[in-house]
């Protein structure tokens, strides 16, 4: 369980959040919208304390994030996972190294490493890859590698910062079914950030609506299922009433 | 082989062995200690994991006044501080005070570039993965910084090898000393063109030495 109790974060002058509270349950798809600038990205950052709250806590399983010392910091980050609009994977390690790594940060017994790499590569369809540079692969798959590394020291957390928004439609719709499979085979919460109310609506289950640094609403919706977002015409125009992108 | 050269052989040998002293030990120093002072110039920046405007502030003043000294005044205004280190500022021992302090200032600024060049996304995988500033340093940074960190070492090599060449105003001999002891000073122009052309092929080496490792280690 995830609780952000009014948490603030000021960046030189300008709120980018202003007291938000939410909790998020175990083995939820949460959903973050909201515009560009809506502070979405600088909200789910704190969930990992990548950027930390100028006012308010964080508290993962009850425990507060911003009262941890540097090492116990890195211990709990350990258990978060994370990925990115733009991959963040290091350019100059194969497929296989970028994933190990993760492994061993977390002092993962070396023994068992390239049996768990191998795993997480299999999970998400990359295991002819392992010997690749990122650069030698596309969008899609540079995001599966960045999954498999998130998800390589067993996470109960994944935070997903526009996992999709660089990515074409039917390869977001592979993205999207691997997240949630990871939900559902791992019974790991998800949090994903998006600007593009058709990601959110295919595997969320509960979603906040940000509004310059502010909550506007949270919501419980049901997943419309990945296969809608290109096979039905009319959630394209949802999409489009909804003046989303 | 021209026969000044066989002439001279003994001499051409002994100053070509002192460049390489010298230019080696500026290399040593700028590994040991120019990549740790342009890591920790880097990590101190704003908004870097190791953030401190005071350390930032310092080492990049210093860096800079070494910098902007003409080095041939660098090396004279060392001259007490070389001589207390060293025990004498005459020689080639004593020439590489003045060269690893110039080699430490202009490789720890190549070092801060190129790991500016490291995608911010990339460190805060890292942070996000549970890194420590050791591990973020090592196994992050230094692995994609690698081709601009070989690159910068080839550039400032070549400057060494330039600085090393006025060395012979404290005794520290070397191709370039030999070339104006002979060619300028006793008009044997022969003696430094041959001197010329050694120095331009070892540049060339250098560079294409550095370019090739450079390309070599970059997947990017
Ligand atoms: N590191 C930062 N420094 C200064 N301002 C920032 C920083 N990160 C975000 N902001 C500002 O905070 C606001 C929210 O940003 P962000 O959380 O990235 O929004 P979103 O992800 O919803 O597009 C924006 O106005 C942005 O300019
Ligand atoms: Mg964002």
């Amino acid at each position: 369980m995830i609780q952000l109790k009014t948490v603030s974060k000021k960046f030189n002058n300008e709120m980018a959040i202003q007291d938000v509270s939410l909790t998020i349950q175990k083995g939820d798809i949460y959903g973050l919208i909201g515009p560009s600038g809506a502070g979405k990205s600088t909200l789910l950052r704190m969930m990992n304390l990548l950027e930390r709250p100028t006012t308010g806590d964080v508290f993962i399983e009850g425990k507060s994030l911003t009262n941890l010392s540097n090492a116990k910091l890195r211990e709990a980050r350990k258990s978060i996972g994370m990925i990115f609009q733009q991959f963040n994977l290091v350019a100059n390690k194969s497929v296989y190294k970028n994933i190990e790594i993760a492994l061993e940060l977390a002092n993962f017994p070396k023994s068992e490493r390239k049996a768990r790499v191998e795993e997480c590569l299999k999970f998400v369809g990359l295991e002819a890859m392992q010997h690749k540079y990122p650069a030698q692969l596309s969008g899609g798959q540079k995001q599966r590698v960045a999954i498999a590394r998130a998800i390589a020291n067993n996470p109960t957390i994944l935070l997903c910062d526009e996992p999709t928004s660089s990515l074409d439609p039917s390869t977001t719709n592979e993205i999207l079914s691997v997240l949630q499979s990871i939900n559902q085979t791992f019974g790991v919460t998800i949090i994903i950030v998006s600007h593009e109310m058709d990601v959110i609506k295919s595997i969320c289950t509960r979603v906040s609506v940000l509004s310059e640094g502010q909550l506007y609403e949270t919501v419980d919706i049901m997943p419309l299922g990945i296969h809608t977002i290109e096979a039905h015409p009319q959630s394209f125009v949802d999409a489009l009433r909804m003046g989303g992108e | 082989m021209p026969d000044v050269l066989i002439q001279y052989q003994a001499e051409i040998v002994q100053a070509i062995l002192e460049t390489f002293i010298m230019v080696g030990a500026s290399i040593v120093a700028a590994v040991l200690v120019g990549l740790p002072v342009g890591t920790l110039l880097f990590l101190c920046q704003k908004g870097k994991v190791l953030e401190n405007k005071l350390v930032h502030t310092v080492l990049n003043l210093l860096v800079n006044i070494i910098r902007s000294f003409p080095f041939l005044l660098l090396v004279v205004f060392l001259i007490p501080f070389t001589r207390l280190l060293v025990g004498t500022a005459i020689g080639t021992t004593a020439a590489i005070v003045p060269l690893a302090i110039i080699a430490i200032a202009h490789y720890s600024r190549l070092v801060e570039q190129s790991l500016l060049d490291v995608p911010k996304g990339v460190i805060e995988a890292a942070i996000s993965m549970g890194a420590s500033v050791n591990a973020i340093i090592f196994k992050f940074l230094y692995v994609e910084a690698r081709s601009g960190l070989v690159l910068g070492l080839t550039t400032s090599t070549i400057s060494f090898i330039s600085y090393s060449t006025i060395m012979g105003v404290v005794g520290g001999g070397g191709i370039g000393d030999f070339a104006i002891r002979y060619g300028y000073q006793q008009f044997r122009t022969d003696l430094m063109m041959y001197m010329i052309i050694i120095m331009i092929l070892l540049v060339q080496l250098i560079q294409i030495i550095g370019m090739t490792v450079a390309r070599k280690i970059d997947k990017r």
